[in-house]
């Protein structure tokens, strides 16, 4: 054979290699996925190993974890029920202004998260924003715009200064009777991040758990390549402002579109600054991407209602990134994704790289 | 070259040929879009219906029984909504027309999820 047919046939030969390792590793990992309605959303948690047994098993632990935050945080079961002895938020909002309860690890480490985050984001995230949340009803059959006079009377309940935790003790204090925890900006972040733990302790590698968009994935994707997360365009129906690569890392999106009403023309979501009282304006969405889905879920709520420049500063003295679409429909992120995202063209936004 | 020899090299160009067309296969087919779009209802976790969302196709309405109540799911033009439901919030309407593959609506006190099948751009979308 002359050395040309040599180099052939090592070339075919590798081929053949390439081609049967690609074919059994796509044969060799196997998939399990699940849905549930939780935590007023839909939870998919997908997994992915050899040992098909063992996977039903680990989301099943991963369910167990997130059903167990739940029921710490669930705000609004009757005083007196069993959901509300179960709840510690549910103890704590009932026992305002009368005595310390005693709580949950996890819940304790979820106060400590929000009241470190509230200061070092000056105030634009508090946990204590339940009672003005209430005037608005936005979970309610019928939200409404509050008078201004019940919203100022309000927020001095608005107060994490007044909420006192006690580590040593594991308990908790709202001192103001009538003051209200309200955990919803962070616990389903801190519940997926709980989920996650438990997949790892039983031995996953790879996974993507979907908390209602919340999305935090463990290694890469079933290629080997970082998992491609789609971030919602703010207004248009199911498309995509971009595209962020993720490997052990989550997104979480705050957005004005998913929760809101209309009245007299105008848009009233969820997202409420906690210095006013009133829906934060100054964007359409924030994404944050974090390696911890309950402090990414906390952050994209902060750097929701903080204006685009401040919230760019804070997330770089954070050391976390965000993808931000502003009012005014301009799209900016922190340098540190320059390198990990997409931003897709023919929206009807203005790519500001910087 | 013996015969031997032919039939050896004949061999491994046939599975150097289907070692290429694996690869071919991984990297390049799965990722395009070539299957027809179709969304999937499920209600209270049961598969309800697969309906095709042919863009060529007249508008469809079609009434389904959350548990909630009813509602009706539109489609027109490849696109599929989700028109009236039975609850308050109506984030599920006020999501308005989805088409992508990958793409869901869902209605969480009706238990209803409407979700655009076949192989998406994306491996998860966060919103």
């Amino acid at each position: 054979m002359t050395r040309r047919g040599h180099l052939l046939l090592i070339l075919c030969l590798g081929l053949l290699v390439a081609g049967v390792s690609v074919y059994l590793s796509e044969r060799r990992i196997k998939e399990y996925r699940s849905e549930q309605f939780l935590m007023d959303t839909l939870v998919s948690i997908k997994v992915y190993g050899d040992d098909a047994a063992a996977l039903p098993v680990a989301v099943a632990a991963a369910y167990g974890e997130m059903h167990r935050i739940a029921a710490l945080v669930d705000r609004f079961p009757l005083t007196g029920t069993e959901e509300c002895r179960r709840s510690d938020v549910c103890r704590i909002n009932a026992m305002a202004g009368i005595a310390p309860v005693r709580v949950d690890a996890d819940t304790l480490a979820m106060l400590l998260l929000a009241k470190k985050y509230q200061e070092l984001s000056a105030g634009a995230f508090d946990v204590t924003i339940g009672p003005v949340m209430d005037l608005w009803d936005f979970a309610g059959e019928n939200p409404k715009i509050p008078a201004s006079s019940s919203i100022v009377a309000t927020l001095p309940l608005v107060d994490s200064e007044s909420l006192e935790i006690n580590e040593i003790e594991s308990t908790a204090y709202l001192r103001k009777a009538g003051m209200k925890l309200d955990l919803g900006a962070l616990a389903k972040g801190y519940a997926t991040e709980k989920a996650l733990q438990a997949l790892v302790r039983q031995g996953i590698q790879k996974a993507l758990i979907d908390a209602g968009g919340n999305i935090r994935v463990l290694g890469s994707n079933t290629r080997n390549a970082p998992w491609r997360i789609g971030i919602k365009d703010p207004r248009q129906g199911d498309a995509l402002v971009a595209i962020v690569t993720l490997e052990d890392a989550a997104a979480v999106t705050s957005g004005d579109y998913y929760r809101y009403f209309e009245a007299d023309g105008q848009r009233y979501h969820h997202i409420l600054h906690p210095r006013s009282g009133y829906p934060a304006h100054e964007n359409m969405s924030v994404t944050v991407v974090s390696q911890d889905a309950g402090l990414a879920d906390l952050l994209s709520t902060a750097f929701f209602v903080m204006k685009g420049e401040e919230a760019l500063a804070l997330a770089d003295k954070l050391g976390v990134n965000l993808v931000l679409v502003s009012a005014a429909g301009r799209i900016v992120h922190t340098s540190g994704l320059a390198a990990h995202l997409e931003v897709l063209p023919g929206g009807a936004y203005r790519y500001d790289p910087r | 070259m013996t015969r031997g020899d032919k039939l050896l090299i004949a061999a491994v160009l046939l599975c150097a040929f289907l070692g290429l067309l694996t690869i071919y296969r991984h990297f390049v087919i799965s990722s395009d879009q070539r299957f027809p779009a179709q969304a999937t209802i499920t209600v209270e976790g049961k598969v309800l219906c697969t309906i095709d969302l042919d863009p060529a196709a007249g508008q469809e309405l079609m009434q389904i029984a959350g548990r909630l109540g009813p509602a009706t799911v539109e489609v027109a033009d490849g696109k599929i909504r989700m028109r009236e439901a039975n609850c308050p919030e109506q984030i599920c309407v006020k999501q308005s027309w989805i088409a992508s593959p990958g793409s869901t609506i869902v209605c969480l006190p009706g238990e209803i999820i409407i979700h655009v099948d076949g192989p998406a751009p994306v491996d998860a979308v966060t919103r």
